[in-house]
């Protein structure tokens, strides 16, 4: 099977296409591109402009640190450059989906993280008898948080349960590799028993 | 999952932030610090006297205010636009219609064609057909010359993704057998609306 095919199918599916952003980034473009485009033919046509003429917005543009009043420039300028360092940061982020990757077969497997949360989540439920309520289980790109809130009376290893995770998570053979966290939150009626 | 180039996307992003960041930080400071200020005042009115000198120095007849600079602006702005639209255009795609495909010649019947509706029905009636799984979808896409299946599951929720992998890949496989050409196939297990309404009707623990 080849392989290189694969990998790349897999990558594409687990980071994002960027592509909503760079659309509504291209459309803003070609908007302003054609206003100004407009404004310039309506001015060769020695028509009214339709905001402000290309000549006097530049002069508005050179005249810039001495009128308006300065705070509102400096905030505009900010916001903008704020929007730039976005765009940037989006542009080189890894734009990573909360997916994994399973080994288990051999197809490419991938699978949404909100699945393997509440795959993990039933297993360890039967395994410590608990409700459904009482166990939250978040899976990050390399961790996965599991919180139990046992019921008044019954006692919870932490220990059991983190090995109970850690055995699910390792039967997925995900990649990244995902380590389990566990943590037992007592209700606060229970006396402070532990 | 589609053959959309991500690059394109990505520098288009990375151009815009740039020149964002650098006219909103130019603006920002020319207000803020005097010196600053005289560098944006002495750049812009040199800037501006070019585009007026330049405009004067390349009219098109005596007779009219329109000169070379004008066109060559409004054609720089078209360009924008035109290169907005052409990859607006050319966003997505990468489906193909065609996982196997045997012209086999030697048949009694003639050649033996195998399209995509054949993969796509086989393995989505078999995947419905199963309690655990909610909905299926098979498409076919071609990345880099290759056909690749495309089989996009939702479980039932508290479902192992290990277990509807195994499923999935065992019917892929059959049909592997079957057909006798192995497809590079693609399985994802999503989490979706319909798992979450559908997790109150799961078997009896």
């Amino acid at each position: 099977m080849s392989t290189s095919v694969l990998k790349r199918v897999v990558r594409r599916e687990t980071h994002s296409p960027r592509t909503v952003l760079a659309v509504v980034v291209l459309v803003l473009a070609a908007l302003a591109a054609m206003y100004t485009g407009i404004e310039v033919v309506l001015h060769l046509l020695g028509l009214g402009p339709l905001l402000v003429a290309p000549g006097a917005a530049l002069a508005w543009l050179t005249m810039l640190p001495d009128e308006v009043p300065q705070a509102a420039v400096v905030a505009g300028g900010a916001v903008v450059a704020v929007i730039g360092v976005a765009l940037v940061w989006l542009a080189v982020g890894p734009g990573r989906r909360p997916k994994h990757e399973l080994a288990v077969s051999s197809h490419a497997v991938v699978v949404d993280n909100g699945v393997i949360a509440l795959a993990v989540a039933e297993r360890v439920r039967r395994e410590l008898d608990l409700s459904k309520a009482s166990v939250v289980i978040g899976i990050g790109h390399r961790s996965a948080d599991v919180t139990v809130r046992p019921e008044p009376g019954q006692t919870i290893d932490k220990g059991r349960l983190r090995e109970i995770a850690e055995a699910e998570l390792a039967s997925y053979d995900l990649s990244p590799r995902v380590r389990a966290h566990a943590r037992v939150v007592r209700a606060a009626d229970t006396g402070g028993l532990s | 999952m589609n053959a959309t180039n991500r690059a394109v996307n990505r520098i288009i992003l990375l151009v815009t932030g740039l020149i964002l960041l650098a006219s909103g930080a130019a603006a920002a400071t020319a207000m803020l610090s005097p010196v600053a200020g005289e560098v944006w005042r002495t750049s812009m009115t040199t800037t501006r006297d070019w585009m007026v000198h330049a405009d004067q120095a390349t009219r098109i007849s005596e007779a009219t205010t329109a000169s070379w600079f004008t066109v060559a602006l409004l054609a720089l702005l078209l360009l924008v636009v035109v290169l907005a639209i052409v990859v607006i255009a050319r966003l997505g795609g990468g489906r193909s219609s065609r996982v196997i495909r045997e012209e086999a010649c030697e048949g009694v019947q003639g050649a033996v064609t195998i399209r995509h509706g054949f993969a796509v029905d086989a393995i989505t009636r078999a995947l419905t057909g199963r309690e655990e799984i909610l909905s299926a979808r098979v498409d076919t896409r071609r990345v880099r010359g290759a056909d690749v299946l495309h089989v996009s599951v939702t479980p039932r929720q508290n479902t192992s993704p290990a277990d509807v992998a195994g499923t999935v890949t065992m019917l892929v496989d059959n049909l592997a057998t079957l057909t006798g050409r192995e497809t590079p196939t693609l399985v994802s297990i999503r989490s979706g609306i319909r798992s979450r309404l559908a997790a109150d009707q799961s078997r009896v623990n």
